[in-house]
């Protein structure tokens, strides 16, 4: 403890190379703290889901093929089947932002029986399963673009050759670790616009109606759910759209790969990063110890032992590497506990934190960094000869 | 002033350097003595090895051959841990340039050697006013050495060295950096610092008006003492 105040003042002798340290190594743990949070995030949301009880139902040739609504009254009487509704991605623009939040068409009767977690008003469910052309938008979204009932949601076109003019009927809440910005409308209506498309436009418009981009199922009970999937796929396989069946963890796990591997991609990364982050403050530290050669010669000529030496100037790299991984990890992390970045998500990440074990984990690779950049000078200096260190003074 | 046995004791001592593959004779089977409280002056030529031998002296560097006994202590015979540890008890340093840590006060350079030590604070902080006090600067604890004269960066680095209490004061160029009217301050307080505290000083000068200071003056040339002055003027022939 006697020697912190030594410690902390050669630190800080030469503020810009130190703020230059503190910055880069901060900066860039702040930006791989953002990266790692997103696929810890991913993980989590994809985990948490198991509890449900719910399955996805797709082509078998992925998201570039359709589900006909028709084989949603097959899925319906299959043993074991609670409940299910067409989910289609519309992905409209909202006056001019693409991609602004997550649009889904769904069966208004069962949406919130299959997604129980989420809360909304009887009133409102009400409202919306007698209005065609009406939505229920989540409490963040709502919040966010200080939206309200009644209020108009239009959405145009984008994916589909038609635009939807939607009425706010209810606002929907639920865990914070569901996407509370979710716009859902009646499926039925936007099959209707589709149809008035088919019957005008092109061959590949007439096609676009009478089919979901998924179906959503809720299953009775846990230990059914894989019999059910095979049941659902069993049942069409042999039809023009075969399909595949997955547990809602299992698909958020695929969505996840679609990715490809990025994961490991950022880790690879990350890597460099910290390889890079050693350089520069194995750099700095160096430049300081030779700059004070003669001083940690002084030092060693009055008393201070090589372990004494060594433990000082450790104990500085790691002091000016902490300062820098605590600024850019818990900074990163107490910036993200203001603004929600998942806004930015278009609806991906229903939320946005950077979860404790990251930010750690953020903190103990800036000690590393430290550590192994300090190493090599303060080895330097603790085996450094006091005579060749006072060369030219004594 | 009453000089003891010898405290300083070299006997047959070579030291070599090597560089390459050729090896530099710097020190040449030297002997001396230095008696406990003696002011030491090592004159000479530059490369003429005053340098080498006080740090010989001081436990900074050990002997290639022959023997260095220092208050009792062969030298030869402590570890690299163990020497470290005896210079902090033993011995204060003083250098040419000062050597003051810029980032400190005056105040936490003196303070630096107690460190070392199991002082409290609280004695520590007694310990380097008195040596503040002693070299004069009581009041400018909390300056930096770039607020201070190079005289008073020197007093702090004196009171840095003093600060332990050790046996041996050793003084490379003590003078060497400043203007003849501080010289004289700074060799005077060595003085005080040889009477009143009775401590040993080996010094190290080109300065023939700062060696007159001293009790005893050596005179090395090419690695061998070639003339030992007392303060009376006798001269001896060096062994």
């Amino acid at each position: 403890m006697k020697y912190l105040n030594y410690i902390w003042r050669n630190a800080r002798r030469n503020p810009v190379r130190s703020l230059l340290t503190i910055a880069s190594t901060s900066v860039c743990l702040f930006l791989m703290m953002i990266l790692l949070s997103f696929f810890a995030i991913n993980d989590e949301v994809t985990g948490s889901v198991g509890v449900y009880n719910r399955v996805c139902v797709l082509n078998a040739n992925g998201f570039a093929g359709r589900i006909p609504i028709a084989f949603m009254n097959e899925i319906a009487q299959i043993d074991g089947v609670q409940a299910a509704t067409p989910f289609s991605w519309f992905g409209g623009k909202y006056h001019d932002e693409i991609l602004p939040f997550a649009q889904f068409a769904v069966d208004a009767d069962t949406a919130f029986t299959i997604m129980n977690e989420l809360t909304i008003a009887p009133d409102q469910l009400k409202a919306f399963q007698t209005n065609k052309n009406g939505c229920v938008i989540g409490r963040k979204l709502a919040n966010e673009r200080k939206l309200k009932i009644g209020d108009p949601m239009p959405l145009e076109r984008d994916l589909y050759p038609v635009d939807l003019d939607l009425t706010i009927q209810g606002i929907y809440d639920g865990p914070a670790n569901r996407d509370l910005r979710m716009c859902l409308f009646h499926w039925g209506y936007l099959d209707e616009l589709l149809k008035r498309v088919g019957a005008t436009g092109s061959a590949s418009e007439a096609h676009l109606s009478g089919n979901a981009g998924m179906v959503f199922i809720k299953c009775k009970s846990a230990n059914i759910m894989p019999a059910i999937c095979k049941a659902v796929d069993d049942r069409f396989r042999n039809s023009d759209y075969p399909t595949r069946t997955q547990t809602e963890e299992a698909f958020g796990k695929m969505f996840a790969e679609m990715l490809g591997d990025l994961k490991g991609m950022i880790r690879v990364i990350g890597m460099a990063v910290v390889f890079s982050l050693l350089c520069v403050a194995g750099n700095s530290m160096a430049m300081s110890m030779r700059e004070r050669t003669t001083e940690v010669a002084v030092l060693k000529a009055i008393g201070f032992g090589k372990r004494l030496v060594l433990t000082l100037v450790l104990t500085e790299a790691v002091l000016v590497a902490t300062i820098g991984g605590a600024i850019g990890s818990l900074g990163c992390k107490a910036l993200c506990e203001v603004v929600d970045l998942s806004r930015y998500s278009a609806g991906f990440l229903p939320f946005y934190y950077i979860p404790w074990p990251i930010a750690l984990e953020g903190l103990a690779v800036a000690l590393l960094i430290g550590f192994v950049s300090g190493l090599f000078p303060a080895l330097r200096a603790a085996n450094s000869s006091v005579v060749d260190g006072l060369r030219k003074v004594i | 002033m009453t000089h003891n046995s010898a405290s300083i004791e070299l006997k047959g001592v070579d030291k070599e350097y090597r560089r390459d593959e050729f090896t530099i004779p710097v020190l040449v089977n030297l002997d001396l003595a230095v008696a406990e409280g003696e002011f030491l002056a090592l004159m000479g030529p530059s490369g003429s090895g005053k340098t080498t031998l006080l740090n010989l002296i001081a436990g900074l560097d050990r002997a290639t051959r022959g023997e260095v006994n220092v208050h009792g202590q062969d030298l030869g015979r402590l570890s690299d841990a163990l020497i470290t540890r005896w210079r902090a008890d033993n011995v204060g340093f003083i250098f040419q340039t000062y050597n003051l840590i810029p980032v400190l006060t005056a105040f936490e350079n003196v303070e630096l050697p107690l460190l070392l030590t199991h002082l409290s604070k609280r004695a520590r902080r007694e310990n380097v006013a008195t040596a503040l006090r002693i070299v004069g600067l009581a009041g400018r604890e909390h300056h930096y050495p770039r607020q201070l004269s190079g005289g008073q960066e020197q007093r702090v680095a004196i009171a840095r060295a003093i600060v332990t209490d050790p046996y041996l004061l050793v003084a490379d160029e003590p003078t060497g950096d400043l203007d003849r009217a501080t010289a004289g301050e700074i060799l005077e307080l060595l003085e005080q610092l040889n009477r009143e505290f009775q401590k040993t000083i080996v010094m190290v000068t080109h300065d023939p008006l700062a060696a007159q200071r001293a009790s005893r003056i050596l005179h090395l040339d090419k690695g061998q003492l070639v003339g030992d002055v007392t303060q009376e003027g006798r001269i001896s022939a060096a062994s």
